[in-house]
């Protein structure tokens, strides 16, 4: 048991602390401000993920085989907290090197692996998620893209919602539907975005420029082999490789931060020694820490090789707390953030204000809490 | 960074484990709301578990291991305080250890009495201490919390002495570790015990815990249950008095609004003394009420946190 960073830690934060003052240009936090998909941050993103990668920085907890340098769940954590309070600069990249990445290689066909990889570990690749449907958000197993098998090609019939990065990805990491079975109906086609009969149509958003989208698949044609896995392995594979995603984003860390700035304006305009503005200001601290002491307790599982359980969703449900209550203070004690007055502030808010809704309601983490860690009776269906 | 306890502090909840078995379940029939248990007391005096921080190896770790577990039982008794704040007030010192802030002492502490060891917090980082005398402190039977409550008198209040050798400082990080500690033993116990009661009771043909109404808000009580032994543990190693404030302030607000719902989802057995429910929520009710309650725990915190932002 140890609650400090140890030497090698701190010095790996600090070395991707100083990657990034070096490699983000001086208004980087105004072009963060335009949004995690937007053009400009996109472009940025491909500059810097390049220069990541030189330094070998992309990816360091990948296992060695696959080209990494098998850094332990601790290191992953410090690069995530590090690149998501700054503003995320790796862009729709972070997808690639998290979960994307790992899934092609265990799963992928040679010539997958061929195309995709390089551009991945080379930090060039925008891919996006098309998993969530108009009827299927929360639900998502009853999605209904369909891709009907013929002659060795695919053909997608159907629509996407809510994708990020679409506008400017290169690859789509599709769910369709291949089978009537719920979940064994599914299967992955990995869709590259030129392909004729896809139409994607920004969705503007409180979030930013580019960053939700609506995607339409009209007689789209793939070859069998865009097909990742076998016909129906799609949920089993997603089970997989978003294994170490459920702790999600590490937005407790963002929140922390945007929170002591937001108490440094206060107190530089003379407006912090208020008491009822101590009070609201140290009851969000207390959840950002109480979020992170739920994260740090499964990632230091992990790092003893255990895998992630439901617990998971407990920490994401703390994460929701700590998002929001930092963004109530921001709301209420510093309203002029909202617009141009700080532009980092108005950025957590806008990335914050997903926290409970994206990657899994925050309701769907409280049933996951109730049925597999309190094991409450079930639900009757 | 490592949250996994050590071989050591498994050993010491096993031992505890034994220790504390007995004890596990409440008296049946008519019990005082402050159920004590001197046998029980007298077992971890013995064993050395309140002196558990004073061991190098162990520190406030193994002291919020103990109180945590400890907290869980139905019965009171004054571990916390022991445990956490006991080590500063070198060898010997008589129990039950009690605290509470100079403007407070007008309202009754937990386990206070006669022979006792006060703590009292002043507002500027100092302390004095006092042993109230035979006769200057008053329980208060009547009180609805189920910890032994006691009153001291003004004008033996007025006798505590200076103790300018404590760090004031250290003092109320220990007491909101105690605080923390404590609450986290009490709420999972409490939460345990509504888990229980919903999975069993039918309603409408299906247990209540089949209602969604009821699992969201269980679920959130665990999701801060949970957060909060893993925030209280990490204050505790670190030995930070920011954090340390951090962890109380988590604790009174959850302690707040879980066990509202607690009562609420026991229905009218709830409100029995038959059922162990109240032993555990009205010790997380004077816990919310404990160094000025929430708001005074916040500005504590904010303090510690941000000073230069609070001076101005
Ligand atoms: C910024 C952003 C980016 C996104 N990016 C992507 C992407 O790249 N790719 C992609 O595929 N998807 C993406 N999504 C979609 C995201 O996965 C869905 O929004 C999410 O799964 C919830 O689905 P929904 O929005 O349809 O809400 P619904 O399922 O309609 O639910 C609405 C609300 O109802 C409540 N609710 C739902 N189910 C239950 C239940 N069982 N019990 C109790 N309450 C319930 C919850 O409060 C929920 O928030 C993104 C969403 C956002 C906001």
């Amino acid at each position: 048991m140890d609650f400090e960073w140890d030497d090698e830690q701190s010095a790996f934060r600090e070395t991707i602390r100083d990657f990034i003052t070096r490699n983000v240009p001086a208004d980087w936090e105004e072009i963060a401000g335009h949004g995690p998909g937007s053009e400009e941050l996109t472009h940025k993103s491909r500059l810097f993920c390049a220069a990541l990668a030189e330094q070998d920085l992309l990816f360091p907890h990948w296992p060695v085989e696959l080209g990494g340098k098998g850094a332990d769940p601790w290191h992953q954590q410090i690069l995530a907290e590090e690149m998501w309070g700054a503003g995320e600069p790796r862009g729709a990249q972070y997808m690639n090197v998290n979960w994307i990445g790992p899934t092609l290689v265990r799963y992928g066909s040679e010539a997958q692996k061929e195309r995709y990889l390089p551009p991945i570990v080379n930090g060039n690749a925008i891919w996006c998620q098309g998993f969530s449907e108009p009827g299927a958000g929360s639900d998502l197993a009853s999605l209904r893209t369909s891709a009907v098998l013929e002659d060795g090609t695919y053909r997608i019939n159907g629509q996407k919602i809510w994708t990020s990065y679409a506008g400017l990805a290169d690859t789509c990491f599709l769910l369709v539907r291949t089978g009537p079975d719920r979940k064994s109906g599914i299967s992955i086609l990995l869709v590259p975005m030129d392909t004729p009969g896809i139409t994607v149509r920004e969705i503007p958003s409180i979030i930013g420029e580019g960053d939700i989208h609506e995607m339409f698949f009209d007689d789209v044609v793939v070859p069998a082999g865009a097909r990742l896995g076998e016909e129906g392995q799609a949920w089993e594979i997603i089970d997989y490789s978003l294994r170490n995603e459920r702790l999600g984003i590490p937005r407790y860390h963002l929140a922390r931060k945007t929170l002591d700035r937001a108490v440094a304006t206060l107190g530089k305009h003379g407006a912090f020694g208020e008491e009822a503005v101590q009070i609201e200001a140290a009851r969000a601290a207390s959840l950002c820490e109480a979020a992170r002491s739920a994260i740090y307790a499964i990632i230091s599982r992990r790092a003893h090789g255990e895998a992630v359980g439901p617990e998971a969703a407990a920490a994401r449900f703390a994460t929701v707390m700590a998002e929001r209550a930092v963004a109530e203070f921001i709301v209420e004690h510093l309203p002029g953030s909202l617009g141009s007055a700080e532009p980092y502030l108005k950025m957590h808010h806008q990335r914050g204000i997903v926290a409970g809704i994206a990657s899994g309601a925050a309701e769907i983490q409280l049933n996951l809490v109730a049925s597999s860690v309190l094991n409450l009776p079930r639900e009757p269906r | 960074m490592d949250f996994e306890l050590t071989p050591d502090h498994v050993t010491l909840l096993d031992a505890l484990e034994g220790l504390v078995k007995p004890f596990t379940t409440a008296p049946i029939g008519e019990v005082p709301f402050a159920l004590g248990n001197e046998e029980l007391e007298a077992a971890l005096v013995e064993g050395g578990f309140l002196e558990i921080a004073r061991e190098p190896e162990f520190g406030l770790v193994g002291a919020m291991l103990v109180v945590e577990r400890v907290a869980q039982l139905p019965f009171a008794v004054e571990a916390a305080n022991s445990a956490f704040v006991g080590p500063l007030l070198g060898e010997g010192v008589a129990r039950p250890v009690c605290v509470a802030e100079a403007d407070r002492l007008w309202q009754p502490i937990r386990f206070l009495r006669d022979g006792a060891t006060l703590v009292i917090l002043d507002n500027q980082g100092g302390a004095s201490t006092l042993t109230p005398a035979t006769g200057t402190v008053s329980a208060d039977p009547e009180s609805l919390f189920a910890y032994p409550m006691g009153l001291v008198s003004a004008d033996e209040a007025a006798r505590a002495l200076p103790a300018p050798h404590l760090d004031g400082r250290d003092l109320r990080m220990r007491a909101n570790l105690a605080l923390a500690s404590e609450a986290t033993g009490l709420l999972r116990a409490a939460l345990q015990s509504t888990i229980e009661h919903v999975s069993e009771r039918k309603q409408f043909g299906r247990p209540l815990a089949t209602f969604q109404a009821l699992r969201h808000r269980l679920a959130e009580i665990h999701v801060r249950t949970d957060s909060l032994y893993w925030m209280t543990l990490r204050a505790a190693g670190l030995g930070d008095p920011g954090e340390a404030a951090l962890a109380a302030l988590h604790a009174q607000e959850s302690a707040r609004i879980a066990v509202y719902d607690f009562h609420q989802m026991l229905g009218a057995m709830g409100m029995t003394l038959e059922h162990p429910l109240h032993f555990w929520t009205y010790r997380l009710k004077a816990l919310t009420g404990e160094y000025g309650g929430r708001g005074r725990q916040a500005m504590t915190a904010a303090r510690l946190l941000w000073p230069e932002a609070c001076a101005v």
